[in-house]
């Protein structure tokens, strides 16, 4: 006979993922505090947004979407104001989380074939800290493509104010960064989701477990719990 | 409004006009003689007439043109260009409009659907119930026409008045101009007219005389005669126009890859789920195993 454990919604991992971060509680270790999951969410959401009314007016192939707000021309007043809002909230997670990533010497080969390797689950990840050389240069890459996104949409949203070689140039720097941006976001979502069970966890309760941090951080595990994560063969 | 009459060839945003292939529509076209205008205005105030457009402040430039520049309440202006050519003044006027473009680069660059048509008669139209009033017309257009209307968030231009071809009528403007350097009438008989008019000229004097009718945009179903046709510049008039690269490379080149790209890339998710499948985590994984509250 099992018993079972009264349901408590907040339990001490959850109180704790308030505002600490790196804790072990238990099974779990809190991976991202609240105030980094809700600018993660601001960024999320002030882009979907602007990612569904900018995408029907970049092509009719998505021009449904324009039905989600209303019409075209809802989408096109609030295409540029969730722009200027995703960048600032970007901005914000820049500042909150740009300690945390900082590339090691060897995280910049993720530029080059490490990153097909990753998803053939092909690398040896015993030296990946808190976050890997992926997610660090996604985020350098998001930041970037912000800084893109917002001077480029500046320029198409006051067209009159600029010399047409310049508006030209920007609509297809808008095109550019938001195509890298959107296929980049795919993989994004599908990693942290379907393909690594557990880690979406982090988004929402703000812990991972033990075992989770074993797998894919595990010098990050080492640092935390200051265990071994791998028993020597 | 669009015409509800008249076939559409193309539309803007979309990937067919409404052509039915069952009516041969002739291309219409305006007739502009600039060695004949005698900078009267009429035409000016025929379009302010018949389109209701309203009144404009005047600007006074030192010349006798009425405004600086084409007005989204002002789609047709009469530049006056002074030019010092072989010791004497060459007292240039144009008629400056819509030059409804063969390939329009307004509408190649509107990305609101059925904002900007091209009828199968050639003209080129905005229709302000599609228009989202982004002014990307205004950075495809090789001939800065297109106008953002402050009030009503819409894009304006010429309409080749046509309300009134699509009743067998000509264009406002050509029906007041008093000294018939304006016509109106098929393509093939305008350029017809404007070649004999050119000979005409060069016999006289004008040996560079020209048709302005610029390939760069397939031509143009306004087309002009011009003194000096070495330079349309002289007019006020690009001598080279065309629909601008970055427009063309971004809508023609960089958005279908972008499509593609990003269907590719939910589909290589996918693809990469059914091959590789999710990355497990093996051992203690029990999200109920926390220390209870307190």
């Amino acid at each position: 006979m099992s018993t079972v454990a009264p349901h408590r919604p907040l339990d001490a991992a959850v109180i704790a993922a308030r505002d600490r971060e790196d804790l072990v509680i238990g099974n779990e270790i809190v991976r991202h505090n609240r105030a980094s999951r809700l600018i993660h969410w601001t960024v999320a959401v002030t882009f979907l947004i602007s990612l569904l009314t900018g995408m029907p007016i970049w092509t009719p192939v998505f021009g449904w979407m324009a039905h989600l707000f209303g019409g075209l021309s809802v989408c096109r007043v609030i295409h540029p104001w969730t722009g200027v809002a995703f960048f600032i909230a970007a901005a914000v997670m820049f500042v909150q989380w740009v300690s945390d990533m900082r590339l090691e010497p060897d995280e910049k080969d993720w530029l080059g074939p490490k990153a097909l390797q990753y998803m053939r689950y092909q690398t040896d990840d015993s030296n990946v800290g808190k976050y890997n050389g992926g997610q660090k240069l996604y985020f350098w890459a998001v930041s970037l493509g912000a800084v893109g996104l917002l001077l480029s949409g500046l320029l198409m949203w006051f067209p009159r104010a600029f010399p047409r070689v310049v508006l030209e140039l920007a609509f297809l720097i808008h095109d550019i960064t938001f195509i890298l941006f959107a296929v980049s976001l795919v993989f994004h979502i599908y990693l942290g989701t379907a393909a690594e069970p557990g880690t979406f966890r982090s988004m929402v309760r703000g812990t991972v477990t033990r075992a989770w941090a074993r797998l894919h951080h595990p010098r990050w595990y080492r640092e935390v719990t200051g265990e071994e994560p791998r028993r020597k063969a | 409004m669009t015409s509800q009459s008249l076939e559409i060839r193309r539309s803007s945003a979309s990937v067919w006009g409404s052509l039915s292939g069952m009516r041969t529509v002739p291309t219409v076209s305006k007739y502009i003689d600039t060695t004949t205008c005698i900078g009267c205005k009429a035409c000016e105030a025929a379009c302010v007439e018949w389109n209701e457009t309203g009144r404009v402040q005047t600007v006074q430039t030192g010349t006798y043109q009425t405004l600086p520049t084409l007005h989204a309440q002002f789609w047709n202006l009469i530049r006056f260009n002074e030019r010092e050519v072989d010791g004497g003044i060459a007292w240039l006027m144009r008629k400056d409009q819509c030059m409804h473009c063969e390939e329009p680069g307004c509408l190649a660059a509107c990305p609101a659907p059925g904002a900007i048509v091209q009828y199968a008669n050639g003209i080129v139209d905005v229709n302000p119930e599609n228009c989202i009033g982004c002014g990307y017309c205004e950075t495809g257009c090789p001939f800065d026409v297109p106008r953002f209307h402050q009030t009503t968030g819409k894009m304006a231009k010429c309409t080749l008045c046509v309300d009134r071809v699509d009743v067998g009528l000509e264009p406002a403007c050509i029906k007041a101009c008093p000294t018939g350097c304006l016509q109106f009438g098929t393509k093939d008989d305008m350029v017809a007219m404007g070649n004999a008019r050119v000979a005409q000229l060069q016999a006289n004097g004008f040996a560079q005389a020209a048709l302005y009718n610029p390939d760069g945009v397939g031509g143009t179903a306004v087309v002009t005669v011009l003194a000096h046709g070495d330079h349309p510049d002289w007019y006020g008039l690009p001598a080279n126009p065309h629909v601008p690269w970055g427009v063309k490379f971004w809508k023609k080149i960089v958005r279908p890859l972008g499509v593609i790209a990003i269907f590719g890339a939910v589909i290589g998710a996918f693809a990469h789920y059914t091959k590789f499948g999710p990355k497990e985590v093996r051992g203690a994984d029990d999200r109920n195993a926390n220390l209870p509250q307190g």
